[in-house]
């Protein structure tokens, strides 16, 4: 089975690879706020270029990315056919009653920008170095250990979930059952999605239980061996300085 | 020889009224192997979630000793190192070596203790260099390795397992087979796989209806044919 894996690129080598990774995520986190809280087209743009600028030098393939990329841009093609249609302001083009603005099409560009940097900056932060590294590097940056948790599960069950997933429609496909867009595709499908479910609950039953046995009282414990160079302190100088240039242009422009 | 389980006058009802336990003894010393064998639904997990007090009914659990309460928790269950049917319900975090680790570091060992521990107990399973890799990369044969190991880590006084054989291919079967037969700890053995349990256990514990049914020799209880079919099972082919 297909396992869609972020840290698949993470044992390769890169500037990002070696740079310690709780310096990185705040690093990061710092100019994917100055980036998405931006309202300057010019500053979107020139973020995206920047965002891709970082994904090439973290090594990590484009088309890995642009593989994980299509479902952002899908999402975002619903803003660009919304927002020119229904937000005032200077008209582009008039078909009939239809009216295209440039404000609606400014923020829909505006939105799309500042999306697909973030998401192509999730690439070089998380996705150069393992999974469980990353649940350790938050651990130590004082995260919230339920939220922690929460994240380490989700990942680590997804693949389990997803075989059960595959496991129920293959059972129903061998029973002859043909999707398709009808009511009884619908309440198969739903009957099957709240299968999921509760076997999903008995799972966690389950976990939780094996947890316990072996000494679980609700806070995760775990070993890590991080060590800070200069070297880390410096990309995240650079990325800061960079963040800072955003915001302060963006406020200018 | 010292005692490892005392149980005397077990009772447990799930919360929708469902009696599961009714009236269990059971003494079990260091060094024994028991075999828990009966159909489904005859209480045997149910009776395992008592030996580090998951659940807690009514009558005297004992446990190397102690009486399974809050106080004395967390000392039984880093003895007590209990393996679940579902190696994905063991094995809940990322990387092999967290899962091992898990029990160790809870039980407040030092860093380096941690690593020692982890790295015998992988060994003790033959997986060692399987340390780094993430638990849902591993085949259902190596979970079932790596789930023992997680509790092999802990400093154990009493290994218990549910179905360990279950779903297993031939040749990862005898392979553990051959694992849990190097093991001097105390065992409990649930399951159904009846020739697992003559290769392993000394001592067999039939139960059924939440009852125990009869305790004594695998060969003698597994090759009396009337005992077994009424009770919902078969005699093992190796013994017939």
């Amino acid at each position: 089975m297909h396992l869609p894996e972020i840290d698949k690129y993470a044992h390769i080598s890169s500037p990002f690879h070696s740079w310690d990774p709780r310096i990185k995520l705040i690093s990061l986190s710092l100019l994917i706020f100055s980036i998405v809280l931006n309202h300057s087209l010019i500053i979107a743009s020139f973020a995206l270029l920047l965002a891709i600028i970082l994904v090439f030098l973290s090594k990590i393939p484009f088309s890995f990315v642009l593989i994980h990329l299509r479902w952002v841009l899908l999402f975002c093609l619903f803003f660009f056919i919304i927002m020119p249609l229904t937000v005032p302001g200077d008209e582009i083009i008039r078909l009939n009653f239809v009216s295209i603005s440039w404000e609606g099409t400014k923020y829909a560009s505006l939105i799309t920008l500042r999306a697909i940097s973030a998401v192509l900056l999730i690439f070089p932060m998380i996705g150069t170095m393992k999974f469980d590294t990353t649940i350790k590097a938050l651990q130590r940056l004082k995260v919230p250990n339920k939220f922690v948790q929460m994240i380490m599960f989700t990942y680590r069950y997804v693949f389990v979930f997803m075989e059960e997933a595959r496991r129920m429609f293959t059972a129903a496909d061998a029973r002859i059952f043909k999707k398709g867009t009808n009511i009884r595709t619908l309440r198969i499908t739903s009957n099957l999605v709240g299968m999921l479910f509760i076997h999903s609950f008995e799972r966690t039953q389950n976990i939780y239980n094996s947890m316990v046995s072996r000494g679980y009282t609700g806070y995760l414990k775990t070993l890590d061996e991080f060590r800070v160079c200069g070297k880390d302190f410096l990309k995240a100088f650079s990325i800061v300085v960079i963040a800072l240039i955003l915001t302060i242009a963006g406020r200018i422009l | 020889m010292k005692e490892i389980i005392n149980i005397k006058g077990l009772e447990y009802t799930y919360p929708d009224g469902t009696t599961a336990l009714c009236g269990i003894d059971l003494t079990v010393s260091e060094g024994e192997s028991i075999g828990l064998i009966g159909p489904n639904g005859a209480g045997k997990s149910t009776l395992l979630l008592h030996l580090n007090g998951i659940l807690r009914g009514k009558g005297q659990v004992k446990v190397l000793g102690l009486e399974i309460d809050d106080e004395n928790l967390m000392s039984i269950r880093s003895k007590v190192g209990l393996v679940f049917q579902d190696p994905e319900d063991q094995l809940f975090m990322p990387t092999v070596f967290d899962n091992v680790a898990f029990g160790p570091i809870n039980t407040g060992l030092e860093k380096c203790k941690v690593e020692d521990s982890v790295k015998k107990a992988l060994e003790e399973v033959e997986m060692e260099e399987f340390s780094l890799r993430y638990a849902h990369h591993l085949s259902f044969g190596e979970k079932k390795r790596i789930a023992l190991a997680t509790v092999l880590s802990m400093n154990l006084e009493l290994l218990v397992l549910d179905e360990p054989t279950s779903n297993l291919d031939p040749r990862a079967r005898r392979h553990l087979i051959k694992l849990l037969t190097g093991f001097r700890v105390t065992k409990i053995v649930a399951g159904h796989d009846l020739e697992m349990i003559l290769d392993i256990c000394h001592r067999v514990v039939l139960l059924d209806k939440g009852k125990i049914i009869t305790n004594g020799e695998p060969k003698e209880i597994l090759s009396d044919k009337s005992l077994m079919e009424t009770h919902g099972l078969e005699i093992p082919l190796s013994i017939l």
